[in-house]
């Protein structure tokens, strides 16, 4: 019974959202810690654009952009509050996010407002997730170990209504289907004492997706020891190892667009990515006294990921293509920070933090890219390359270093605990900056009503500063090599463009204001949470007349604004000895819009905005209607978030998540309507049954085609994510072997997703826009099942 | 309390933060600031003027478009030809567009003007004398072969010069800044260049400016401007017969350039062709040169050109020095000496042009340069400057030509944002 009152309570903590207790939320079958997250934090938007297993979900946290397809709106992720490398490589795209288990996971804070945020300076400006794991519990040890297998599965492959690969079906029944496994084995050790804590640990995890002929997997080891050297001098170390891996296929997942009806024979393709991952930290912290406190925390957070890829002729109409690519990403940290408490008088108390951090990563890639046609007189699946020379090989190798420097002081004003005043100044110098250091501020003032009006109010409102720091080219100006002179000896190298002078970060400000209301402080939580962002001085190109020797020169303006409200209502309305039920759910809903654009906008690279008015989404779907660029719909949701229950009933428990957006827009491209314009008289459309709107292209020829769209449609959905029944056997075989708890689960993933778009996953398209040949389109999201057992000894 | 003695360590840290420490210089990158820290990146830099300068003439076979592929001296066998040939240069082919823009000339003025900034700022331990004189040399010239390519194919053009970038130049006043350029370069640039082992080397020489090309080039623009005396000085003061054994010819090596696809066999007998017709006229039957210049083919319809060395584009020739001395003696008043030039230029034809008089000379010449100079591109300028060009191009009379005709219409890009206006006859084309 003390096990589901501590699971219950550990429910009850998801207050206001900022705060997910992992063991308390239901777990994912896909691995990744944005899944657990899915539905369960007011604010935070998971995509779940693609069902190849490994992918990273696009998560954004209050974060906005000029580009719709990069990655600049992820949040910062924290691993125990130390940076690690957390975006997916351009070579193998395995998320690092699916590095851990979730079993090592004691919670996850999801940090939005700018007086925490304005800490982390110019790292934070799409807000800050910090993973905790979990310590060694009190006692000398404990064995935990929980294992599940199942299986992925589609529902709603309906061909007849299939408008995702033109109908051809045929192709994609044999590149997609059901009954790739998915389990995972989980065995931790741990324990508490007067010398500190352990925990340690290892996991496999596998999932074999909906994808034929492809897997994935990661192995981990961890470690999480805390050292007490003397009473007042401890030092932590928190380690974890992952190998990842994936084997991709050509049909469906390389060549996505699945034109003929039957794909080739596979059996000499090669895809294989592998990722080394390695998070180290190591935290040593004295206490001098109970007002004065020194801590520094060590970091390395490194990536190697690594792609070998064969393709052989019979898919490539004669050709074969081989390439092999590794980049190794590595981030250090060193943070180093004095905490000191000061008690002015009863009322007035002042808790201080002046810190200083180092942070340096060093990125390094090499590729070598090989193309030829084949042989007269050599087979089909030749699968030994041989015969490359410098004329059909190309090698490629690049070195990206950036130094952050930063010194930050947070001052926590706390007046008769009713008021806390948060004062944050944090300076950021960083080795890409021209004048090195840009400067952030944040103030926070929190207020609790209760002992003012005797209503269980709080109110909280901030502004402060953060910033995004533009790409190292941006800064640095680039040289580029034209070609080869003097017998192919010598190189002619010129200037692409000078380094950019004026090179400053996007100024990010960030008003915070928001209620959280305790109702009654054992059964209900209402928080409503507001915030204006306003981005300014985002850097862009500006082409020059063709006299000028260069294509364009860097140049910084422009100003978008990002508004929301967020709401989350925490409800826990039974909990009695044989029955508990809890309900939480959220829901926030934002606008973004152009405040201000480059005049003359179309000799600049932001000329893809060039139908925008202030005013409008800059997230807006634009397309020609009649030769004039017009606003067709808007890629972002108006609104999202999720739900979750908790049921318990005697042994038996029961919870879901729910996530839902709605709002939505995508602009899907037809399979038939792609015309030269040259060819149709530069008018469209050309048939009745077609939408009156086209995206156009220009090839390298100068020829512009016209594509038609197919349809624009709603892509509002709400999603069972989540749901899992559990029962618990509670304490077992106590003389035996002493377990504490048996649990044994059933767990879905996806379940069902009620939406009236037409494709199969109304969150498959990263831009909005469902291109003819699928490209920024996931593939299918399979829905999965699983059964498991979960032992704590 | 022994742990306050960690307390210097961690100030330490936060001793870190200093300018210096967030400079980072990386290795293997080719990043704008402090790139040019060594000759080696000087040579790469001044290379990539040339490659520019490659671009600028082979891509689209340019040099012959604007040379004898527009008289129909040459055919090139391209689909955009026949546009050029019967001067529709307003045609909506996207080559025939491309070759009204003068972007990739100004690209190399700017690799010129680029390279000239860094050699000023790049100290003596970087580069040594010679060096240092070579590259602004190399640097002058090219921007000073641009700027006169240029004026000599658009009539007006602008400057990319710091001081007045954008303003509109006139003819005279573009080739008088090309002659001030060149006229510099020739003070810096050696008769021979030297290869890595510090060896002169002919074959280096021969795709790479020096003071004999560039002294052709400086005497070719002052003819433009008309100041025939001054070039008949500079030629007869520069090349005497103490300088005989150091002249060198001037072309472009061949070879890929990473952004357009350019041909890699501009002269190319399978592209680049002369009708027999045209072959039996401008070279009659007797003219000893012509056997080692062209091939006929086997149907006998067919002239090709011999390549000697396909890896070099010629573009300043020393067989050309003498058509020069024969064009500024002539232009200077000087009949007879400009005969003389002219007979030993001309060895091999079978005219006799020691009875030449002023009214008969510019006609030889013009011939000459003609069978001398096929392939070179420069036919179309000649006409300009000897003032025939509709006598040779018939498809424009004289009042076309007072209006610009012979000049190349401007892109819709070379002409955004740009001081200048097409030229009245491009404008009614249009």
């Amino acid at each position: 019974m003390f096990l589901f009152v501590a699971t219950y309570g550990a429910a009850m903590s998801v207050s206001a959202q900022e705060k997910v207790v992992v063991d308390s939320v239901v777990s994912a079958n896909r691995a990744g810690v944005e899944n657990i997250l899915q539905g369960n934090v007011a604010g935070l938007r998971v995509k779940s654009w693609s069902g190849t297993p490994g992918t990273q979900s696009i998560l954004n946290l209050r974060g906005l952009s000029l580009d719709p397809t990069d990655k600049s709106t992820m949040p910062l992720i924290l691993i125990n509050g130390v940076p690690m490398i957390a975006s997916p490589s351009d070579v193998t795209g395995i998320n690092p996010l699916s590095y851990y288990t979730t079993d090592q996971i004691e919670r996850i804070e999801v940090i939005k407002d700018i007086d925490r945020l304005a800490a982390f300076g110019v790292q934070a400006p799409n807000g800050a997730i910090n993973i905790i794991m979990k310590e060694g519990k009190s006692g000398a040890i404990h064995i935990s170990a929980n294992a599940y297998a199942g299986a992925n599965f589609q529902q709603n492959m309906d061909s007849k209504a299939d408008a995702f690969y033109n109908f051809n079906t045929g192709a994609r029944r044999q590149v997609y289907g059901n009954g790739g496994i998915v389990d995972e084995q989980n065995l931790m050790v741990d324990g508490n004492g007067d010398y500190g804590s352990y925990l340690f640990g290892l996991s496999n995890y596998q999932d074999k997706g909906y994808i034929k002929g492809t897997s994935s997997g990661r192995q981990s080891l961890f470690l999480n020891a805390k050292y007490n050297i003397t009473k007042g001098f401890s030092a932590q170390f928190y380690n974890n190892f992952a190998l990842a891996n994936r084997d991709g296929r050509y049909a469906g997942e390389y060549s996505r667009d699945l034109t003929l009806p039957v794909t080739g024979d596979e059996g000499f393709v090669m895809d294989k990515k592998r990722n080394v991952d390695l998070i180290s930290s190591m935290k040593l912290a004295y206490q001098f006294n109970p007002s004065f406190k020194i801590s520094s925390v060590a970091s390395i957070s490194y990536d190697a990921s690594s792609r070998d890829y064969y393709i052989p002729s019979n898919l490539l109409d004669g050709n074969i293509h081989a390439f092999s690519a590794t980049i190794k990403r590595q981030l250090v940290a060193l943070n180093t920070s004095l905490n000191y408490l000061h008690r002015f008088n009863d009322y007035l108390n002042l808790d201080m933090t002046i810190g200083n951090e180092i942070r340096g990563n060093d990125d390094r890639i090499t590729s070598v890219d090989g193309q030829r046609s084949l042989e007269s007189g050599g087979s089909d699946f030749v699968k030994v390359v041989t015969g490359y020379n410098a004329n059909q090989t190309y090698a490629y190798s690049d070195h990206e270093m950036e130094k952050i420097v930063s010194f930050y002081g947070i001052w926590k004003w706390n007046y008769k605990k009713d008021l806390d005043v948060n004062m944050v100044l944090r300076t950021d110098g960083s080795s890409f900056y021209q004048n090195k250091w840009a400067l952030y501020p944040a103030l926070g003032v929190h207020y609790d009503l209760n002992n003012a009006l005797n209503f269980p109010v709080k109110a909280n409102i901030a502004y402060g500063k953060t910033g995004i720091l533009s790409k190292p080219e941006v800064y640095r100006g680039q040289i580029g090599a034209y070609g080869d002179y003097y017998g192919n000896t010598q190189l002619g190298v010129g200037l692409l463009y000078p380094a950019f002078q004026d090179a400053k970060s996007v100024s990010v400000y960030q008003l915070d204001a928001g209620l959280t209301f305790n109702i009654l402080p054992s059964l209900l939580d209402i928080s409503v949470n507001y915030f204006n962002k306003i981005y300014k001085n985002f850097t862009y190109q500006r082409y020059l007349s063709n006299i000028s020797g260069m294509d364009y020169q860097y140049e910084t303006g422009g100003s978008l604004g990002l508004a929301g409200v967020e709401f989350s209502l925490d409800g826990r309305w039974f909990n009695n000895r044989d029955f508990g039920w809890s309900t939480s759910f959220n829901i926030a809903s934002y606008k973004n819009k152009v405040r201000s654009l480059p005049s003359d906008i179309q000799s600049t690279s932001l000329a893809y905005l060039g139908a925008l008015s202030n005013g409008d989404a800059v997230t807006s779907i634009t397309a020609y209607q009649g030769g004039q660029s017009k606003i067709i719909g808007n890629s972002e949701a108006k609104a999202f978030g999720g739900i979750s229950n908790t049921f318990r009933y005697k042994k038996l428990s029961a919870s879901f998540t729910a996530s839902y957006a709605w709002g939505a827009d995508v602009a899907t491209e037809s399979f038939t309507s792609t015309y030269y314009a040259d060819l149709v008289g530069n008018s469209f459309p050309i048939k009745n049954a077609e939408t009156p709107y086209y995206f156009t292209t220009t090839d390298a020829t100068g020829r512009v085609t016209y594509q038609g769209m197919r349809t624009i449609e709603n892509a509002s959905f709400i999603r069972l994510n989540k749901a899992a029944i559990t029962y618990h056997f509670g304490p077992i075989l106590k003389r035996l072997a002493s377990i504490n708890d048996l649990q044994l689960f059933l767990r879905g993933d996806n379940l069902f997703t009620l939406t009236n778009y037409s494709g199969v996953n109304p969150e498959e398209n990263i831009t909005g826009i469902r291109k003819r040949d699928l490209s920024l389109t996931g593939t299918p999201l399979p829905s999965s099942l699983v059964l498991g057992l979960k032992l704590v000894l | 309390m022994k742990f306050w003695k960690l307390i210097p360590v961690v100030l330490l840290f936060f001793l870190f933060a200093c300018k210096k420490n967030l400079t980072i210089n990386l290795d293997n990158r080719t990043v704008a600031e402090g790139y040019y820290d060594s000759p080696q990146k000087f040579e790469q830099a001044a290379v990539g003027g040339y490659v520019d300068l490659r671009r600028a003439l082979v891509a689209n076979y340019a040099f012959l478009m604007y040379g004898e592929a527009r008289t129909g001296d040459l055919a090139v066998a391209t689909d955009y030809q026949p546009a050029v040939v019967s001067q529709k240069l307003t045609s909506d082919n996207r080559y025939v567009k491309q070759l009204t823009d003068w972007e990739y000339f100004y690209d190399v003025i700017h690799d010129a003007n680029d390279l000239l900034d860094n050699i000023n700022k790049a100290d003596n331990s970087i580069l040594n004398g010679y060096k240092r004189n070579l590259y602004k040399g190399e640097a002058l010239a090219l921007k000073s072969y641009a700027y006169f390519y240029m004026a000599r194919i658009w009539g007006d053009i602008a400057s990319a010069e710091t001081n007045n970038f954008g303003k509109h130049l006139t003819n005279q006043e573009a080739v008088t800044l090309a002659s001030g350029f060149a006229s510099e370069a020739k003070r810096l640039l050696p008769w021979r260049l030297l290869n890595d082992s510090e060896i002169e080397s002919a074959a280096l020489t021969n795709i790479r400016f020096s003071k004999t090309s560039v002294t052709s080039l400086l005497a070719h623009e002052e003819l433009w401007l008309g100041k025939a005396q001054d070039a008949y000085t500079l030629l007869t003061n520069t090349f005497t017969t103490a300088t005989t054994d150091s002249l060198s010819d001037f072309g472009i090596s061949m070879g890929v350039d990473r952004r357009t696809d350019i041909p890699q066999k501009p002269l190319d007998a399978g592209v680049v062709s002369m009708t027999i017709d045209s072959l039996n006229a401008i070279y009659p039957a007797g003219d000893s040169r012509r056997a080692g210049m062209f091939n006929i083919s086997s149907d006998g319809k067919t002239a090709t050109m011999i390549v000697a060395d396909a890896t070099i584009l010629p573009l300043i020739t020393k067989r050309e020095l003498n058509l020069l001395f024969a064009e500024a003696a002539w232009r200077s008043g000087n009949l007879n000496a400009a005969k003389t030039y002219l007979i030993r230029a001309a060895t091999g034809a079978k005219e006799d042009y020691s009875t030449l008089t002023d009214a008969t000379f510019a006609n030889a010449l013009l011939k000459e340069r003609r069978r001398m100079l096929v392939g070179t591109g420069q036919r179309v300028f000649d006409l300009i400057r000897l003032g025939k060009v509709s006598t040779y191009i018939p498809a424009f009379t004289d009042a076309d030509v007072q209006k610009g005709a012979a000049y190349w219409p401007l892109s819709a890009n070379s002409l955004k944002g740009s001081s200048l206006s097409q030229n009245s006859y491009w404008l009614s084309k249009k």
